[in-house]
């Protein structure tokens, strides 16, 4: 990747509500880097990082990236980027550009869930859970604190049971108290894990069934990296669902490539010189050695 | 994309296009509130009403009974951000947190005045405020919150309540032809049972002759709002949503004096009208899409409209059922009371026939897909209410209608008639912006199925 210094080329950033994440692509669409960093509570210090990490990781200087889409609920604080697009037109993409036949993409991140009706690689219809952390990446954490473990070894030892407890609360806070309830009663612990993946899972798919879930379906987001979340979903979803290899980037991929389809339409029109100049004139970045 | 004309220079600033006649309406009902101040400072009775589909309002107007509505109130403490102590006055009291958000913050503002102020009218409430009530009149139309959050009011205030019924509604069999007849003996009964309520209450005879006269400015403020929505199917909207929820008052409560209601309606049918001829959109931006709301709006955070209006977002239309219904043929009624009936049953039942004769049995859903054809919706929003059954519990069948036989998606956004604190402008806004990706996909859909918009 190292090698790579002509361009153009093309970033993607999605500051999520928990992690950040930057891509970049080359002129044929292909990933050439890509970071994740968590957000915390400066969005545009954060902005900067990544962007400044993932030319790193391409090897390239920022003068070499044609055009920026930033997405996600912080693309707001980035300045630097030449357009925003709301993170469910990027996840589609992203995800399309994975697994082109997609019709069916479940995004499940730190603080929301997402799913995606997918045709030809456009974003045809949504969901999204709006008013509660159950069924989202948060409520796995809770879990996780109260119990003392990492969110991998939980997933681990979750897969050892096919006898998940009932996990009822429909509320993060008083589901704690209820895994806590659980313990007390004696339940072994892969059996009450289990329950916390199939109650989130429950939620999850819920939302899924009102767009009328069609295959393949796709499962992206930093909890689609927990095994015993995707064999939840697959569990109740009754189907099985394809993976990234890199479940959390799909937005910020999905950026990239419309910053790619952006600046080609650009050019087209003539337009891109003039868009460009602009840009450069409102930049105020220093990417440190990177930077232009 | 539809042609819009260019806005005035002047009203550049704004993104939703007023129309002008839109003031003195919203005004007319402020006026009311300042005039049942007036009438219980000087010791004359007052009502607090439910909205009853006017069964109930023209009798009270009749009468001389200067009247105000919680339900309309609660929409004034929302927009003008002062609801949230009224409801956590009823939390105090009690009350849950899922019960009507209309019901909760006028049971607080009751605690307020009741419990806090020993009858005084709370310093924060706006407008002055709602003076206290002498009779309270629920109504069973629509849903069960409507009469018991009157039973609750009524545990504040030492006056008599009454409560106004409707013949079963929103099934098939409520239609038989065969049981129209026992419907409108059904209401006339009910009008004079309450009537002769309000005559014993007041010691004194209905004025017959004014009843008379309030249904006939009925029949025509009815007839003067069904033309302005006829004018809104235009194309650009020549009408925003905004305008239709902030001067329906007069139309949906009968608020103010009627005559005037009567006379500022028919000049917005004129400025309307004039749009239409000019094409002068609801908007001051080009009409990238038409869109219909449904169900009740977030008071408290109308100024959304206009971020949504600013992408080119023209609300055309909104839910039926606040609108006044497609006209009657009196002309062979001859009795007040059943006139009165007819109009009141009208608003339930007028839409069920149709709904059948387009093969289903959803009243609700039938409204929606004849609204989606005859505005060419490219997409609606609607709005299930976390505080509200009745107006939220038909949206999905609503939604499913709208794709299955129309291909018209909807962006569906949770949120609240009055509480805003379960309502996300932000993330509504980027999900509107992923929405028109939809909304251009279904555009194509349509069209690829011979359907003109």
């Amino acid at each position: 990747m190292n090698d790579l210094t002509s361009g153009p080329f093309f970033a993607g950033i999605d500051i999520g509500s928990t992690m950040s994440k930057a891509v970049i692509v080359d002129a044929q669409g292909s990933m050439r880097a890509y970071v994740v960093g968590q957000t915390g509570a400066e969005h545009r210090l954060r902005a900067n990082k990544v962007m400044e990490d993932v030319l790193q990781k391409a090897g390239i200087t920022l003068d070499k990236v044609a055009y920026i889409i930033s997405t996600g609920y912080g693309r707001v604080n980035v300045p630097f980027a030449d357009k925003q697009v709301t993170e469910l037109t990027c996840h589609a993409r992203g995800v399309a550009s994975l697994f082109p036949g997609v019709r069916t993409a479940i995004d499940i991140g730190g603080q929301d869930a997402k799913v995606l009706r997918i045709k030809d690689g456009k974003l045809i219809d949504f969901l999204t859970n709006d008013k509660c952390a159950a069924g989202t990446g948060r409520f796995l954490e809770v879990a996780a604190d109260t119990l003392g473990l990492d969110l991998n070894e939980m997933g681990r030892i979750s897969l050892q049971t096919d006898k998940p407890v009932r996990i009822n609360s429909l509320c993060t806070i008083f589901a704690q108290q209820e895994i806590i309830s659980r313990l007390s009663e004696g339940q072994p612990l892969p059996d009450i894990l289990a329950g916390v993946y199939i109650a989130i899972a429950t939620r999850v798919v819920k939302l899924a069934r009102q767009l009328k879930v069609e295959p393949p379906v796709v499962f992206t987001g930093g909890v689609a990296k927990n095994a015993g979340m995707v064999k939840a979903i697959e569990t109740v979803l009754g189907t099985p669902v394809l993976v990234p290899q890199e479940p959390l980037i799909t937005g910020a991929l999905g950026a990239a490539i419309l910053a790619h389809d952006q600046y080609n339409r650009l050019i087209k029109s003539g337009e891109y010189d003039a868009h460009r100049e602009k840009k450069l004139s409102e930049a105020r970045i220093d990417f440190g050695e990177n930077g232009r | 994309m539809s042609e819009t004309a260019t806005p005035a220079k002047t009203d550049q600033k704004r993104a939703i296009n007023r129309l002008k006649s839109m003031y003195p309406l919203r005004n007319l009902v402020q006026q009311d509130y300042i005039d049942t101040l007036n009438a219980s400072n000087e010791g004359k009775p007052t009502v607090w009403a439910m909205l009853n589909y006017w069964e109930g309002d023209l009798p009270l107007k009749a009468m001389g009974l200067n009247i105000v509505y919680p339900e309309n109130y609660s929409t004034l403490l929302a927009s003008t951000g002062s609801a949230e102590s009224f409801l956590d006055a009823s939390d105090s009291d009690g009350y849950p947190t899922h019960l009507c958000g209309y019901g909760r913050s006028t049971i607080g503002y009751s605690y307020r005045m009741m419990k806090d102020l020993n009858g005084r009218i709370p310093p924060e409430a706006p407008l002055g405020g709602m003076a206290k009530p002498t009779l309270l009149l629920g109504s069973g139309i629509i849903c069960d919150a409507r009469f018991k959050w009157f039973q609750a009011l009524g545990r504040y205030f030492d006056a008599p309540q009454w409560v106004l019924e409707m013949p079963m509604m929103g099934t098939a069999e409520g239609t038989e032809p065969d049981l129209e007849g026992y419907q409108i003996k059904f209401l006339v009964r009910e009008l004079q049972a309450f009537i002769a309520f309000l005559e014993k209450l007041l010691g004194r005879k209905m004025d017959w002759a004014r009843l008379e006269e309030l249904i006939d400015l009925a029949v025509k403020i009815h007839e003067t709002n069904w033309q302005i929505s006829e004018l809104r199917k235009s194309i650009p909207g020549p009408m925003h949503s905004t305008d239709f929820w902030s001067s329906m008052p007069p139309s949906l409560f009968f608020a103010g004096d009627m005559a005037t209601a009567l006379k500022l309606y028919q000049d917005m049918l004129a400025e309307v009208q004039e749009r239409v001829n000019n094409k002068i959109a609801g908007i001051n931006y080009p009409e990238k899409y038409r869109i219909v709301f449904s169900e009740l709006p977030p008071w408290h955070s109308l100024k959304f409209f206009d971020s949504l209006a600013e992408k080119g977002w023209n609300f055309v239309f909104e839910s039926r059922g606040y609108h006044a219904p497609r006209p009657l043929d009196f002309s062979h009624v001859s009795d007040p009371l059943e006139k009165l009936a007819r109009l009141s049953r009208n608003f339930i039942f007028s839409i069920h026939p149709c709904a059948l004769e387009d093969g289903i049995a959803n009243p609700v859903a039938e409204v929606y897909l004849q609204t989606a054809r005859e505005f060419k919706a490219d997409g609606f929003f609607l709005h299930p209410l976390i505080s509200c059954r009745a107006a939220s519990a038909g949206l999905r069948s609503v939604q499913d209608f709208l794709m299955k036989r129309l291909n018209v998606p909807t962006l569906w956004v949770e949120g609240d008639i009055i509480d805003k604190r379960v309502f996300n402008p932000q993330e509504t806004l980027a999900r509107a912006e992923a929405f028109e990706q939809t909304m251009e996909h279904y555009r194509k859909v349509r069209k690829a199925q011979g359907l003109d918009w």
